[in-house]
């Protein structure tokens, strides 16, 4: 049966995964949390997500990313949108981040 | 995801990447733990209740609420007739509703009509009755070529469908959710409603699959 | 308030973040939360703050008085027998204009090519359909997008037959629903 369901060259076959995991690691939930932690706080709507989450998977590379960092980028536009995180500030703690000495998690 | 697997087939393909140990896993996971906790640091989340939203999709809501409609409308022909006027509120009557459902509409096969849903321009979907979409349905192929070859699509996923048949694809590029009403299998005649539910696959309220027997443990 | 005597000096807590923050935090949270979930809006929450009893206003203190304001929104929403809107703020609207298009009615779609936001999808811009489904009317996202107002619109499902889409290439007995806002779509005239 798997045969009949990978791509040949020519067609692209819809990629699905085994099992029933809603997310494929623990950053894509933390991802999806907030945003709808935010959404629930009442900063944004979710039509107003989408219309970024539109844009993010139109700007992306669908076929070699995960999807949700569609998600990452659409929330990301939209905080700086609403003045709520800028990117400069994000790129900062990504960098304080980074430095932490070897050991640490990072999910 | 949660309790059982509702006869979904398990769509094997091998994933090209993964995503938890190579590079560009961890810097997804640097960048989405330096947003949560700036965000945290402002005061605009709280990390449990982002726990507890992450717990929720993947615990308590799934297919196994939509199974429930359909399992009601199809022993039920006054829920059925509510459930294809106003699927909102048929919906809310078992429980369900809230965000990316504000407004359901339930499509009902027939023996010469199959329905089928997708959101070319993202990955819209009815949570409340179905949970988080699988990932194949937010994929790139699928939601280019569902819309284009649909019989050719279904047909990869294992449900072969004549000519005869009608092929109606839903794109929810708007607020408007759809869920698949499928129809209720000659093999389960004489089932009552709990039973039935468990025939009803997250594929069949898609409209990639039928609904079928469950599996036996 | 104003105008009523005998409260004396305004005092300053020496310790007021360290002992009230989390607990204003978590009324914070609260409120918000409510107000998220619809059971209350800004307006009435403001003049529930009015409707508490004297004593509790003036000894509740400034996020004593949130509490009670929540306390008693909530309670006189359960009491009306409102169940909680986990959806939040959506997107229905009402529309105040008639809807231009109904059931049955033939349209084709602007050819539109717009440089900000649309929900009208590549493959059915200048496309001939039939409308199938007069949906209520919703925030329209191409002008909310940017920033120009929620302007609601009539959506509608259009059914297009799959050769009007794709041509010769399409497969038989296929059909695509879109849902489009009035605005992308014009009357097309006559029976072919």
């Amino acid at each position: 049966m798997s045969e009949l369901l990978f791509a040949d060259d020519e067609t692209i076959a819809p990629p699905r995964r085994n099992g029933e995991l809603v997310f494929e690691s623990p950053w894509q939930s933390r991802v999806f949390g907030v945003a709808a932690a935010l959404r629930e706080r009442g900063l944004f709507t979710w039509d107003e997500f989408r219309v970024e989450l539109i844009a993010a998977i139109a700007d992306g590379e669908p076929e070699h990313e995960p999807y949700y960092a569609s998600w990452q980028r659409a929330l990301e536009r939209l905080l700086a949108a609403k003045g709520a995180c800028s990117a400069s500030a994000l790129d900062a703690r990504e960098r304080a981040l980074e430095a932490r000495p070897a050991g640490h998690d990072h999910r | 995801m949660s309790d059982h697997d509702h006869g979904d087939h398990d769509h094997d393909l091998a994933h090209p990447h993964d995503h938890d140990h190579d590079e560009r896993g961890r810097r997804n996971a640097l960048r989405v733990e330096a947003l949560e906790s700036l965000l945290v640091e402002k005061g605009l989340v709280e990390p449990a209740a982002i726990d507890a939203i992450i717990r929720y999709f993947e615990e308590q809501i799934g297919p196994m609420n939509g199974a429930r409609v359909v399992a009601r409308a199809w022993t039920d022909p006054a829920y059925k007739a509510r459930l294809l006027r106003d699927a909102t509120a048929a919906v809310a009557e078992l429980g369900y509703g809230g965000a990316q459902a504000e407004h359901l509409v339930a499509v009902e096969n027939g023996p010469k009509v199959h329905n089928v849903v997708v959101c070319t321009l993202c990955s819209c979907y009815p949570w409340p009755v179905l949970g988080l979409p699988p990932a194949w349905y937010k994929s790139f192929a699928y939601r280019s070529r569902v819309v284009r070859e649909p019989r050719t699509v279904l047909r990869e996923m294992g449900l072969d469908l004549p000519e005869s048949v009608e092929i109606r694809v839903f794109d929810s590029s708007a607020e408007v959710r759809y869920m698949v009403l499928p129809e209720r299998p000659a093999e389960a005649a004489g089932l009552d409603e709990a039973a039935l539910a468990a025939w009803v696959t997250r594929d069949a309220m898609i409209g990639v699959g039928q609904p079928r027997a469950p599996e036996r443990r | 308030m104003g105008g009523m005597h005998g409260f004396g000096a305004v005092v300053v807590e020496r310790d007021e973040a360290v002992f009230h923050a989390r607990w204003e935090a978590r009324v914070r949270a609260l409120v918000s939360l409510a107000l998220g979930a619809k059971i209350s809006n800004v307006d009435a929450f403001r003049h529930a703050i009015e409707r508490l009893e004297p004593v509790e206003y003036l000894s509740a203190g400034y996020y004593g008085r949130w509490l009670g304001a929540l306390e008693l929104l909530v309670h006189e929403w359960r009491a009306r027998g409102e169940t909680p809107d986990p959806g939040g703020s959506g997107s229905l609207r009402p529309v105040a204009h008639a809807a231009r298009f109904r059931a049955g009615q033939r349209v084709r779609t602007r050819n539109l090519q717009p440089t900000g936001h649309t929900r009208l999808p590549g493959y059915a811009r200048g496309k001939r359909g039939t409308v199938a489904i007069a949906h209520p009317g919703f925030v329209l996202p191409d002008t909310n997008a940017a920033g120009r107002g929620e302007h609601p619109e009539w959506l509608y499902a259009v059914r297009f037959d799959a050769a009007e889409l794709f041509g010769s290439g399409a497969e038989p007995n296929a059909c695509v629903h879109v849902d489009l806002f009035a605005s992308y779509l014009e009357p097309e005239p006559g029976d072919v």
